[in-house]
């Protein structure tokens, strides 16, 4: 079983390798790094904290996006471009090439945060602020937040074209992340409201525990270029997101194993 | 009761259009076995049903009713995919990939060692006649060799039963040749090899058993010799008429012989007519000797696949036409 989900796994990367899309945003994240550091110098001695705060805002914003980007059309293509049809009739279960399409997933947008989380690094060194351990407590969530938006978008595509499913993976990661905010603005409104908005956030994988920097998180200000949360909330939201995760990818993998390949 | 690769019971398949949500029967019953060892041609007009049939068998397509069993197993057997190799229609791979890591990849799927996959991968390679292409992506490659690229990764597990859907399809006559070959080998080692396709020369030429389907129900079943009549179909005769360069004389003698011929075709001087399997040879002949004609070929005709195909396809086609009529 292994054997064969590592070989999917592995034709996912190189696969999603030859994607030049890809090295676009690789380019893109690297300039908004440098722009980060020719900001910090215009700022008022904070480009330690204007380094941290774009750096992570980057791995986030473009790590999700090509989270949803991988998520919705690697799957869907192999049905496309019907390469699947010699891999499905081989001993090989439906529930394992899902799970092997992910986690090829995950080795290309492992090694996509680890170049943007080392190109911050970098920055970080340059300027001499030096890495903080709420910075790596900051880049294992965000490296945890594109894991999650790409199973959103991994179960989407399973049963959608990749439009609707990167419409509807783009709305549930902006509305995981907004959710706090979003519950704050129903408290005032109409039981209904406030009831049905409630129902729906908890449909939604609560994506804004991995973005907490800026936040207040049992009453006390929380952010990455000061107090930040302990190890014990990072590994907490970590298998939170984790069985987001295998609930997705199990959800995916049902939905898949009923499709017919035409 | 003989042991059976491929057993199919009443297979229906039914699917309901995207938007209008109307029924498409695409395999309206369809019921055969294929002995181990025989190599068993699947043929029928495109939209037939072949290629809907041979998915369903290889789980790509969940039947709607009916059943089937593969060496023994029930459709959808992980332990009977292990022992099968697929070549489907047209084959689509990763473009990415060259023929060896395509091999690989399949070798993987199917639990090789990896010192099994690179020898099997190599021989196979060879095999196909794609050693000189080893190198390069499958992208590059022709619609032929892409075939070439889809029999090896189907043979790496060195499978018992072989299933190609249209496997000459895109091939030269050179290749149709080798695939032809490629098939009768393995039937030589003990495999059973299943295929589909639209070349009837290639299915009289190799085949134990064929099955003929149309509009998703089987129309024939059986040996290409139990399938066409022996009985005289007509006579084929080809005859020179030598009327002395004159061309009204010609073009008589044309109309004396031609009278009464089921066809006729003629080149220059040479005639070709098929005449009617009760018609008078003798008379005939006589006939075409006062007509100053030389009479060069004689030839009984019987009934060919192709006839009996175009026959079934024409039945099908018959709105009250079911299985096997006449």
């Amino acid at each position: 079983m292994t054997r064969r989900i590592w070989a999917i796994a592995l034709n996912t990367f190189r696969e999603a390798a030859r994607i030049r899309v890809l090295y676009g945003i690789l380019v893109l994240v690297l300039g908004s790094n440098l722009l980060a550091l020719l900001l910090g110098q215009l700022s008022l001695n904070e480009p330690g904290r204007v380094a941290r705060d774009v750096g992570l805002a980057g791995i986030s914003l473009f790590g999700s996006l090509t989270a949803i980007f991988l998520g919705v059309f690697l799957l869907y293509t192999e049905i496309q471009r019907r390469t699947i049809h010699a891999i499905v009739a081989k001993p090989i279960s439906r529930w394992e090439f899902v799970v092997g399409k992910y986690l090829g997933m995950v080795l290309v947008l492992s090694v996509l945060v680890g170049v943007f989380a080392l190109a911050m690094i970098a920055m970080l060194t340059v300027q001499g602020t030096g890495v903080s351990s709420g910075v790596v407590k900051a880049l294992v969530l965000s490296w945890f937040e594109v894991l999650t938006v790409a199973a959103i978008a991994i179960f989407f595509s399973s049963f959608s074209t990749p439009f609707l499913s990167g419409i509807f993976a783009l709305a549930m990661w902006v509305i995981g992340r907004l959710a706090p905010d979003l519950e704050a603005a129903t408290r005032l409104t109409a039981p209904a409201i406030r009831i049905t908005t409630k129902i729906a956030l908890e449909i939604v994988p609560d994506v804004h525990l991995f973005a907490v920097s800026g936040r207040t998180l049992d009453g006390s200000a929380v952010s990455v270029n000061g107090d930040f949360v302990p190890w014990s909330y990072v590994a907490l939201a970590s298998g939170h997101g984790l069985g987001w995760i295998v609930a997705l990818v199990a959800l995916a993998a049902l939905l898949f194993h009923r499709r017919d390949f035409v | 009761m003989p042991d059976l690769a491929i057993d199919v019971h009443d297979l229906k398949k039914t699917y309901r259009t995207p938007f209008t949500r109307k029924k498409v029967e695409a395999l309206r019953g369809v019921t055969f076995a294929v002995e181990r060892g025989h190599i068993f041609g699947f043929v029928g007009p495109n939209g037939a049903g072949k290629t809907t049939t041979i998915r369903t068998l290889m789980g790509l397509i969940r039947p709607s009713a009916g059943s089937a069993t593969l060496l023994g197993h029930p459709l959808g057997s992980r332990a009977a995919r292990a022992r099968i190799g697929f070549l489907p229609e047209s084959p689509y791979f990763y473009d990415y990939l060259d023929v060896g890591e395509l091999c690989d990849l399949a070798g993987r799927l199917f639990g090789l060692a990896p010192a099994a996959r690179k020898k099997r991968a190599d021989e196979l390679i060879e095999k196909v006649g794609l050693g000189r292409a080893r190198n390069q992506s499958l992208k590059k490659f022709s619609k032929g060799m892409l075939q070439r690229a889809g029999l090896a990764q189907a043979l790496m597990n060195d499978p018992e039963l072989v299933v190609l859907d249209e496997p000459m399809s895109g091939l030269d006559p050179i290749g149709r040749k080798e695939v032809r070959d490629l098939i009768l080998e393995l039937r030589d080692h003990g495999k059973t090899v299943f295929f589909s396709t639209h070349i009837l020369s290639d299915v009289e030429a190799i085949t134990d058993r064929v099955a003929i389907v149309a509009r998703g129900q089987l129309q024939a079943h059986g040996t290409p010799a139990e399938l066409v009549s022996r009985s005289l179909q007509g006579v084929d005769v080809v005859v020179r008429l030598v009327a002395g360069g004159d061309p009204a004389a010609t073009e008589a003698a044309d109309a004396a012989l031609s009278a009464g011929a089921v066809r006729t075709r003629r080149v220059g001087d040479e005639l070709s007519l098929t005449l009617a399997a009760d018609a008078d040879v003798d008379a005939w002949i006589t006939r075409a000797h006062a007509a100053g004609g030389r009479v060069l070929q004689i030839a009984p005709r019987h009934e060919t696949l192709e006839d009996l195909f175009v026959r079934q396809v024409a039945n099908a086609d018959r709105p009250a036409a079911g299985p096997g009529a006449p």
